[in-house]
């Protein structure tokens, strides 16, 4: 099993070797007469983004200290589950981040 | 000629002519962007970073003792048993074969994420490639024990409770398990990219004293997310091996 794997590990080290082959690529003539909604958009899709996560992880930490005001015995795990859902949530945040370099790059 | 750290040139200056003919012998002749510079910066840091976690290993290695345990010996311990029990916790029995792939890439994403924060370095993570390629490690070595336990019928996982709804769910189940992939890379890359660049903002807006607050939350993310990256794959892993009694 593990002799199999080695294989198959080694065999995507050598097929992703190719990362230096990729040059930054040239820009492409967007409508022009609506440049300055570029970022705008950008700023709307990133402050919508953290706002509802704000949210959203503030109703995760509030039940969670709440269910260790209830249960201060069941710390380690209520810790755990804190820590997996805020992470989560927070990626939800950063996805909404990385459009939003992705939208800036157009402009 | 692009901007190159001390190590990155160092590397380059010794390594870049094999590197080169390497590359151009490979199947699809590849050619690099900068020939005179084709180990990149990413690439050169990870180089350092898993040749700093092989010495310590080493070191580690010449100081264990079953007798008189140092605290070295300690640490270690310290270590595995965190991954192991949160292993046991999670995938319950069996889980022993999966503690050392897991603690490996616990210890490689932190040491890449904490190692941005010595001037002179970048980290890994900070590039796309890197997390990309942690994510696809991880999806292949849970799909492969996936396969190893239950066989064939690991593909039943993806067809969902019912048999007159698996062509509804299969095409579901198929890409939210890529999506795994994306989500792992993008959390990653995500997190310490965006700390180096909030780092960066405030140190043109004050360089004094507020920048310190901004690096010790990248010590904090880089552990959580490392930390985070380890709890999922072993929550993947039990999704695959898990089997009803």
């Amino acid at each position: 099993m593990r002799k199999t794997m080695m294989f198959i590990f080694v065999a995507m080290v050598m097929m992703f070797v190719a990362t230096p082959v990729f040059a930054q690529g040239g820009g492409e003539a967007a409508g022009s007469a609506f440049k300055w909604a570029i970022p705008i958009g950008a700023g709307i899709a990133i402050g919508i983004a953290a706002g509802l996560c704000g949210l959203g992880q503030g109703k995760a930490t509030a039940s969670a200290v709440e269910a260790l005001a209830r249960n201060p015995g069941a710390r380690p795990g209520i810790f755990i589950f804190l820590l997996l859902g805020l992470a989560l949530i927070e990626s939800l945040g950063l996805y909404a981040l990385v459009i939003a370099f992705q939208i800036m790059k157009m402009h | 000629m692009p901007e190159q750290l001390w190590f990155t040139a160092l590397l380059n200056k010794v390594f870049g002519g094999p590197v080169n003919a390497f590359l151009q012998k490979l199947p699809p002749a590849l050619h690099p962007a900068h020939p005179e510079a084709p180990i990149s910066n990413a690439v050169a840091m990870e180089v350092l970073v898993v040749a700093t976690l092989i010495l310590v290993f080493l070191f580690v290695r010449s100081r264990l003792s079953v007798s008189k345990p140092g605290a070295t010996q300690h640490l270690a311990e310290m270590l595995n048993d965190f991954i192991a029990k949160q292993g046991e916790e999670i995938i319950g029995h069996g889980s022993e074969r999966f503690v050392p792939f897991l603690t490996a890439l616990f210890l490689f994403i932190l040491v890449s994420n904490l190692i941005g924060l010595i001037p002179g370095f970048i980290s890994p993570s900070a590039d796309t490639a890197m997390p990309l390629g942690c994510a696809v490690v991880a999806f292949t070595y849970y799909n492969l024990h996936g396969l190893r336990v239950q066989g064939l019928g690991y593909i039943k996982h993806f067809m969902g409770p019912v048999w007159w709804l698996a062509w509804l769910i299969l095409p579901i189940e198929i890409i939210s398990t890529l999506a795994r992939v994306m989500s792992l890379t993008i959390r990653l890359y995500a997190n310490i990219f965006a700390g180096d660049m909030v780092t960066g903002a405030f140190f043109a807006l004050m360089p004094i004293g507020v920048p310190v607050v901004f690096l010790l939350l990248h010590v904090a993310v880089s552990a959580l997310q490392a930390y985070i990256f380890v709890l999922l794959t072993t929550i993947y892993l039990q999704g695959a091996v898990a089997q009803e009694h």
